[in-house]
């Protein structure tokens, strides 16, 4: 049986909890990307927040807390399998316990691991390369008529890693509010004060630059040039550590 | 912004002058926000990598670059002919401040060359941190450098602000010191740094830099000569004391409110300007390490900027191979080990340029291999060539559930091209070679496999000779890495 589900982690974790209860799972995938085919029947499962519980805490307690927090990290990965990546590292991890986490040959221990690496890659690399703006907003906080600065970001991660890159902002910028826009996913961050949300947000948003905004970017830029040794000059270098890919959002290499 | 173009300019001239500062890590010490801006992550985070490969985590920059001292291999030194600027400190922080509020960077490596005094510049640079720390309760990271000669209780101070301290030593030897650098004395770079490593001590947070397996960490007498072969340095104000042991071991009660610099001391030396030996250079460092349990020991190759009879001249490629080596040579010491008479012997005084120095220590010590996966302790795994501190560990590990297959070291992270020249599994040799040092060295040069292929296939003796030339050439990405 293939069980679709809603593209949530609580729809998601349903499936696990019928795998268990109801009938085996062939595979699980997201509703609106399954291609149905002769060999097998489907079943849309409907979320139910008491399931999607059990099943959290049972990996929890049943494999460990790490594997826990893998699960979910693979879930934000944009891999196209990662369901069923993670169907076999569940049900395995069921079987062995938490001496999953010594398996690293285990082809499915070593799918998960690998993506998870390149989740935590991805969120660590973002605490560098993400760069703030200073923009103006009037009546930004509640009760407030003056324009208040903000703090605003552009990524578009690989992943959907701006959730896992929130406590690290909002603890550096505890006492500035932010905004960190994924535009490819349409959504963003918001904090202040250390808490946070998440909520859509349009791929185009008008913002008003504060007014020293370009003088930083210009002595950043200016900084940028003049701290590389040109007798050292290793283009291939510098792209490996800090792929093309991200080069459009930071503001050194526009 | 007010001021704007002063600033630009003064950051053009001064960054420039910071350049040849190596370490820009933000490493060592984690801190949450304690109530104004910023925080610290043990692991560093780099925030750009300039156009050179090398990365950019703080703002490295100059306080001045208006020097009193005259060292031959600096581009600061008194006689250049080099535009000069200085900051103010007001000035300073608000650069740092608002760079790092738009995440540029991870904190401030403050440097200066010698205005006035080592003690009037040292002032300055604490009134800046000051500024920081205290009125804008800035909580990221600051690595601030020491100058030689600054008196013991702004040492003290700064000690108490930044999170990093760090001596330049500059040259591998006290000649070599004397001949380019005479104004700086051995005495006055090895003062602060052995105040420093005892401030630590007494603290009870001195830590050297590496990982549980390195011997850095085990005391005993040093063998000083590689520090200052001129002077006598135990006894009375040196480092060591009367029985040539070094001081910090010395520990003091007490209990401290301010952390006094938390992610201990580095230092640097200039590679390439003086005829020290590798072995000498390894050495030293380890000495180095040994005796004030620095954090780590940089190495910068010598660019050539100024034309003297003492230096080797202008058209000098920097040697950034063997500064390359020389760092995978640091890492044996710190992570896997090694001791540097075992990297160097006075027969081999110096690191091979087209094998990783591990490979030539197994090569020369090919009586210790082939060593079993499943068998072999810790300490041994990290002696085998392609093996690194986390496949170690992940073999370890696994090899408690179930035995560790040749199939499985690749997903471990064994370097297998490398590694199986030195290692059997379940009893079985997988290395396509017999054990002999020239046999497998051919083996593993770059190109070397495809060296052996091209003699059978149809073109052999012109792709020989086009890969031979390719053999000694360095690849940029083998530059500032690791050894797996």
């Amino acid at each position: 049986m293939d069980y679709l589900y809603d593209g949530t982690f609580e729809g998601f974790l349903c499936c696990i909890y019928a795998h268990y209860h109801e009938e085996k799972a062939s595979g699980i995938y997201p509703a609106g990307e399954y291609q149905q085919n002769l060999l097998s029947s489907f079943k849309v499962v409907e979320k139910e927040e008491r399931k999607a519980a059990i099943v959290y805490s049972a990996i929890g307690k049943k494999i460990c807390k790490p594997a826990l927090d893998r699960v979910y990290s693979v879930f934000l990965s944009s891999e196209k399998n990662k369901e069923n990546i993670l169907l076999q590292y569940i049900r395995l991890g069921f079987k062995v316990g938490p001496g999953i986490n010594s398996l690293h040959q285990h082809p499915f221990v070593f799918d998960a691991q690998k993506i998870e690496r390149q989740i935590n890659a991805e969120v660590h690399r973002y605490a560098g390369l993400l760069r703030f703006s200073v923009i103006t907003a009037p009546g930004a906080m509640p009760g407030q008529e003056d324009d208040r600065e903000i703090l605003y970001a552009v990524i578009e991660p690989d992943h959907d890693v701006v959730e896992l890159m929130a406590d690290h902002f909002c603890d550096r910028y505890k006492w500035d509010p932010f905004i960190i826009h994924d535009k490819r996913r349409e959504k963003a961050l918001f904090s202040y004060g250390g808490d946070w949300y998440i909520s859509e947000l349009p791929r185009d948003v008008e913002v008003n630059l504060s007014g020293s905004e370009k003088d930083y970017r210009l002595l950043w830029k200016n900084y940028f040039h003049a701290i590389a040794i040109k007798e050292r000059t290793n283009p291939r270098c510098q792209k490996n550590l800090m792929p093309v890919r991200y080069w459009k959002n930071l503001t050194e290499m526009r | 912004m007010a001021g704007m173009e002063g600033t630009l300019e003064k950051l053009k001239i001064l960054a420039d002058s910071a350049k040849y500062d190596v370490s820009c890590s933000s490493s060592g010490v984690g801190r949450k926000n304690g109530g104004g801006m910023g925080s610290a992550v043990a692991a560093g985070i780099c925030h750009s990598w300039s156009a050179d490969g090398r990365c950019i985590s703080l703002l490295k920059i100059l306080f001045t670059n208006k020097c009193v001292y005259d060292c031959e291999y600096c581009v600061n030194r008194r006689t250049a002919d080099v535009a000069r600027a200085s900051f103010e400190p007001e000035e300073l922080v608000d650069l740092t401040m608002e760079f790092y509020r738009r995440n540029y960077i991870e904190g401030l490596f403050l440097s200066s060359a010698v205005e006035v005094s080592p003690d009037y510049t040292a002032e300055r640079i604490m009134r800046a941190l000051v500024i920081l720390r205290e009125q804008h309760k800035f909580y990221g990271y600051i690595h601030a450098k020491i100058i030689p000669g600054v008196s013991p209780e702004l040492v003290h101070r700064i000690g108490l602000l930044a999170d990093r301290l760090s001596v330049n030593i500059e040259m591998p030897s006290s000649e070599s010191l004397g001949l380019l650098a005479p104004q700086k004395k051995p005495k006055g770079i090895f003062a602060p740094m052995k105040q420093i490593t005892g401030t630590l001590a007494e603290q009870k947070n001195l830590r050297v830099g590496g990982n549980k397996y390195s011997k850095l960490k085990q005391q005993g007498p040093l063998d000083l000569k590689y520090l200052d072969p001129q002077q006598d340095m135990t006894g009375q104000g040196g480092l060591m004391d009367i029985n040539g042991y070094p001081l910090a071991v010395r520990e003091k009660q007490g209990s401290y409110k301010v952390k006094f610099a938390p992610a201990g001391q580095t230092t640097q030396m200039i590679i390439g300007a003086s005829p020290e030996s590798d072995r000498h250079i390894v050495k030293t460092s380890e000495t180095l390490y040994k005796a004030f349990h620095l954090k780590r020991v940089y190495f910068s190759a010598y660019i050539p900027v100024v034309n003297s009879p003492k230096l080797p001249d202008l058209f000098t490629a920097p040697p950034l191979e063997r500064e390359h080596r020389l760092y995978q040579a640091d890492w044996l010491l710190r992570f896997y080990g090694f001791t540097a008479d075992e990297i160097l012997d006075d027969k081999n005084p110096n690191l091979d340029m087209e094998l990783d120095p591990k490979v030539s220590w197994a090569l020369r010590n090919l009586e210790h291999f082939p060593m079993e996966i499943n068998k072999a302790s810790m300490e041994e795994l990290l002696r085998i060539p392609g093996i690194g501190s986390v496949s170690a560990m992940r073999i370890v590990r696994q090899r408690r559930m179930a035995a560790v297959r040749f199939d499985d070291l690749k997903k471990l992270g064994v370097v297998v091209k490398r590694a199986k020249y030195f290692i059997t599994c379940l009893g079985r040799y997988h290395g396509d070679e017999e054990i002999a040092p020239d046999k497998i060295r051919t083996r593993l040069l770059p190109d070397g496999g495809e060296k052996q292929l091209s003699m059978f296939s149809g073109g052999g003796l012109t792709q020989l000779q086009g890969s031979g030339a390719k053999a000694g050439q360095i690849s940029p990405q083998q530059e500032r890495r690791a050894i797996p």
